[in-house]
């Protein structure tokens, strides 16, 4: 299957001698010896892809790169080599002209300070895109209306961006976002600026709106717990290059080097596991032949504890068909939330045990 | 140091400037001249009251009702200071300027905001012309566009570009880079992205810039006065230069109402087409006194208006005829005469005024510093002056103009120059006596403008010959001069001044002329007519007429006496009174055959 968008060894070099900043990077060079030459590397050979109806999701601390290279994807910045391919199309061989007709119609943007114009309302905000687009103004202002609606904001119209709060600001911003029925949603730390809480209510809407309108979404963040919780892949940045690109569970279970490592140990494990990466698949075969709850691949982590301190047994995970694919012993489930993986080491007091399973 | 000849060179360049480029001068000069004489006539057409209650309908709609009272009343303040012609004169002079000013600085304010290189080019070059002297850009201005409107809005122009281009610059690069960013990535064109989000957010930071351009504008006119311009500041410069402080401050007065009123509408005018400010603006609970007509009532209340003014101006004016006779010489030809703000140069110019003007001519009186009046009568800007002091004081102009003029011959002499002290200095009578004394006067001569001839004979040769180095030149102007000596005058201080013979200090004060044995200051000057190259010949009744124009002192001093007893703006009415008492000279200076019995009979 095709993909909608494809980022092919993107670089994008700031300052002098680029092309010859970009040779020697490709030779090996790193950032460091660039930056003696006044030159800075911001992405390094970047390479993935995006599948129709995806959220991927790039993740970093501040000066990864992954900002820029959000703004090659729509050719606000032009890279310094590679290719960007949407639909197939290579639009780092497009002119202005029809890069702005791209930009306008299929690749859309939401911003990490909202970015909304100060000067028009809530309304003029929203159907921004489909104005600069030339759509007549009744059907404008009536898709703009439906996007607001889309995104909870239906009555605010007639308000202005300063009299709403943060997030209801950022709805604006989705919603200009959503009202030029662009394929690809660009998100750069769109939900980074706000409070927690709203930021989980955005979190929650914006998969809920992705159920219907499958977007191709390739949302930006700094929050690994955020990049879980969205991400369908995840590609994990550091200094310019990508130094991981997997699910959520990939980076989670098998982190591609210590730094990714580093950074998963703040992730609530349970709130990203589901069963199908915790349990075992060395099976006997008879464990789901009671009749007590089973799970699925997909069950979250902490159904399946929930699961799990009603039976006795090990969980039985069963796929669609109804097939055994795996179990899940308690102390799994504890070892995981733990990240302990080995095996328990016997104690000579069997009051030890005792105590451990009066508390549980 | 080598010496750098900077100077030689802008002189050179100057000069290859008026001979080659004239064509784009006149071209520049046609167009001011035509928008300025648009708005003068728009604003002088209908009466002042009407006019007034144009603009504080226009206060009311933008500011509110305290506004529009206010501005009434103000224009009505101006209307009755009989300051209501000048007034409208130096608001037409700013509103060109202002217009100008806008149409270069904002595109320019724009391109520096989105190039870093033109922005670093612009900066020194807004710098140069906000902080070069005016009136060094003032003398260039009068060799490229001649005296009078042109030259003075070009001044004013050039002085008020800087803070439209800074705030325009400003207000763009003040703009969020995200806003901008955000118009890119929904695919607006650079066009779209300037008018539909950087300008209008940049919009109250340019309405601010817009309002520094006015209100710089506004503080030019009095050195813009110097060139010819008119207006207040033409009635500011000569206040000063007569020492009359009342009219000096009645014009003053008009200029800050001008500039308090354009200063609120425009800052007014911000709010209301900025989309922020109005928005800001809608929040005020409104009161009263804040109340504003909806823009329909403004507009209908100014179109009513309008249109009385309108009519009154087609219907009231009655402008004469002039009747034809013999003695219509000039058949309203026009004449132009420059004068320097010196008592025996506003007598002449406007016994001259009045005999052409009887004699038929157009006469059109303009008053300008030296070195102005020089170049523009050197350009042929002017026909003539009646003014100059040879060949003794004004030899440097002389020199250097003397080719391009004609001299008309001398009407008065000799005059002198001399240094005096008040009466009561008992032991100083001669130049000699003031060697031992330094320490008396303070060591301080006090001059007059720097550059008068006399101060450079003061200074290279009367203090040289007497030994007064012991003293300090102090550079000024004639009516600080003037001020001082009535200071000193009226606490009996010791005080040397510069002072010159005809002159009306020496009527007012008891004031004693240091003799000059040694004669220092050379023989008297002869005042003389002077006019542009080729003026006799072009109007060969006039030029023989000036030619054999002479005057006694005891008719120049007369004369200056009646115009000082009418007062300011009656110089002219001043002369027609004299002129009654005197009979006969109108026919003695300005003979017509058998002019003298037909005048008789029309009287």
């Amino acid at each position: 299957m095709s993909s909608r968008l494809e980022a092919d060894h993107l670089y994008k070099v700031f300052g002098r001698r680029q092309d010859e900043a970009v040779e020697r990077l490709r030779r090996g060079a790193d950032r460091e010896e660039l930056r003696a030459d006044d030159t800075t590397a911001a992405v390094i050979d970047a390479s993935f892809t995006v599948d129709p109806g995806q959220i991927f999701v790039v993740m970093g601390l501040s000066g990864s790169g992954k900002s820029t290279l959000l703004r090659m994807l729509n050719g606000l910045l032009e890279p310094t080599a590679g290719r960007v391919l949407f639909d197939g199309d290579d639009l780092t061989a497009l002119g202005s002209r029809e890069l702005r007709e791209v930009r306008a119609r299929k690749i859309s943007m939401v911003f990490q300070h909202f970015a909304l114009f100060p000067h028009r309302s809530v309304l003029d905000n929203a159907g921004y895109g489909l104005a600069v687009q030339g759509v007549p103004r009744a059907e404008r202002e009536q898709r703009a209306t439906e996007a607001l609606r889309l995104c909870g904001l239906a009555g605010w119209e007639k308000s202005w961006p300063d009299e709403l709060s943060g997030g209801m600001q950022q709805r604006v911003g989705l919603a200009r976002a959503l009202a030029t029925d662009a394929d690809l949603l660009l998100m750069d730390e769109s939900f980074s600026a706000l409070d927690p809480l709203i930021r989980r209510d955005m979190q929650d809407q914006l998969l809920t709106l992705q159920q219907t309108l499958k977007k191709t979404i390739v949302f930006i963040t700094h929050d690994l717990n955020e990049a879980m919780r969205l991400g369908d892949r995840i590609a994990v940045m550091r200094d310019g290059r990508i130094v991981q690109n997997g699910t959520a569970e990939d980076i989670l279970v098998r982190p591609a080097d210590d730094y990714v490592a580093s950074f998963i140990k703040d992730v609530d494990r349970s709130r990203v596991l589901t069963a199908s990466a915790v349990m075992d698949t060395d099976l006997r075969g008879d464990e789901a032949d009671c009749d007590c709850a089973t799970a699925t691949p997909d069950t979250p982590f902490t159904e399946l504890c929930a699961i799990s301190a009603r039976l006795t047994h090990p969980v039985a995970v069963l796929d669609a068909r109804r097939e055994l694919v795996g179990v899940v012993p308690r102390r799994r489930l504890v070892g995981f939330l733990g990240d302990e993986h080995g095996e328990p080491t016997a104690c000579g007091d069997p009051r030890d045990e005792g105590k451990v399973t009066a508390r549980a | 140091m080598p010496r750098l000849h900077l100077g030689d060179w802008v002189d050179s360049g100057v000069d290859w400037l008026v001979t080659h480029m004239s064509w784009l001068f006149d071209a520049i000069k046609t167009v001011v001249e035509g928008m300025y004489d648009g708005i003068d006539a728009l604003l002088t057409a209908p009466e002042p009251l009407l006019l007034a209650g144009i603009f504080a309908v226009l206060a009311w709609w933008l500011r509110g009702l305290v506004a529009g009272v206010l501005g009434f009343a103000g224009f009505a303040l101006i209307d009755s200071l009989d300051l209501w012609e000048e007034a409208m004169s130096t608001l037409s002079l700013v509103l060109v300027a202002t217009v100008i000013a806008l149409v270069i600085s904002v595109p320019l304010g724009i391109w520096a905001a989105r190039s870093k290189a033109v922005s670093a080019t612009l900066r020194p070059v807004l710098d140069l012309l906000q902080t070069m002297p005016s009136m060094v850009l003032l003398i260039p201005a009068i060799l490229f566009f001649g005296m009078g409107v042109p030259a003075g809005v070009i001044a004013t122009l050039i002085f008020a570009l800087a803070p439209g281009v800074r705030m325009t610059e400003l207000g763009i690069r003040q703009v969020d880079p995200e806003l901008v960013e955000a118009a890119e990535a929904f695919g607006t064109t650079p066009r779209d992205t300037l008018l539909r989000v950087q300008l209008p957010l940049a919009l109250p930071t340019i309405m601010a810039g817009v309002n520094q351009v006015i209100m710089l504008g506004l503080s030019m006119v009095v050195i813009a006065g110097m060139v010819g311009t008119g207006g207040l500041g033409g009635s500011v410069n000569e206040a000063i230069g007569r020492l009359d402080i009342g009219l000096g401050f009645e014009a003053g007065l008009g200029i800050v109402v001008l500039a308090i009123y354009l200063d609120r509408m425009t800052g007014a005018l911000g709010t209301r087409i900025s989309p922020l400010g109005r928005r800001a603006a809608a929040k005020v609970r409104p009161t009263v006194w804040s109340h504003r007509p909806r823009p329909a009532v403004a507009v209908v209340g100014v179109v009513v208006l309008a249109l009385a003014a309108g009519g009154m101006g087609v219907f009231g004016s009655n402008s004469g005829t002039a009747e034809a006779s013999a003695t219509d010489v000039g058949k309203g030809k026009e004449i132009t005469i420059g004068y320097i703000p010196w008592d025996e140069g506003i007598a002449s110019t406007y016994l001259w005024k009045e005999l052409l003007e009887k004699r038929g001519f157009e006469v059109k009186t303009t008053q300008y510093a030296v070195a102005p009046l020089y170049t523009g009568l050197a350009t042929g800007q002017i026909d003539f002056q009646t003014d100059s002091w040879l060949p003794t004081t004004h030899a440097e102009y002389w020199k250097k103009y003397g080719e391009q003029l004609d001299d008309l011959g001398k009407w008065y002499g000799p005059t002198s120059l001399e240094l005096s002290v008040p009466s009561y200095m008992k032991d100083v009578n001669t130049l000699a006596d003031l060697k031992a004394r330094p320490a008396e006067f303070g060591g301080r001569i006090t001059g007059i403008e720097p550059s008068a001839g006399m101060m450079g004979l003061l200074k290279d040769k009367v203090v040289k010959e007497y030994g007064l180095d012991g003293y300090r030149v102090v550079d000024g102007s004639t009516p600080a001069m003037l001020a001082e000596l009535k200071r000193a005058y009226a606490k009996k201080d010791p005080i040397v001044v510069t002072l010159w013979s005809p002159h009306w200090a020496y009527s007012e004060y008891d004031l004693k002329k240091l003799k000059d044995p040694q004669g220092a200051w050379g023989a008297g000057d002869g005042v003389h007519t002077l006019s542009r190259k080729g003026f006799a010949a072009d109007n060969p009744e006039v030029g023989a007429w000036l030619k054999d124009f002479s005057m006694t002192e005891q008719q120049l001093t007369g004369l200056e006496a009646q115009i000082q007893k009418s007062g300011k703006g009656k110089e002219q009415d001043a002369v027609r009174t004299w002129l009654k008492d005197n009979p006969g000279l109108l026919d003695r200076w300005a003979p017509v055959d058998g002019a003298g019995a037909k005048s008789r009979a029309a009287g």
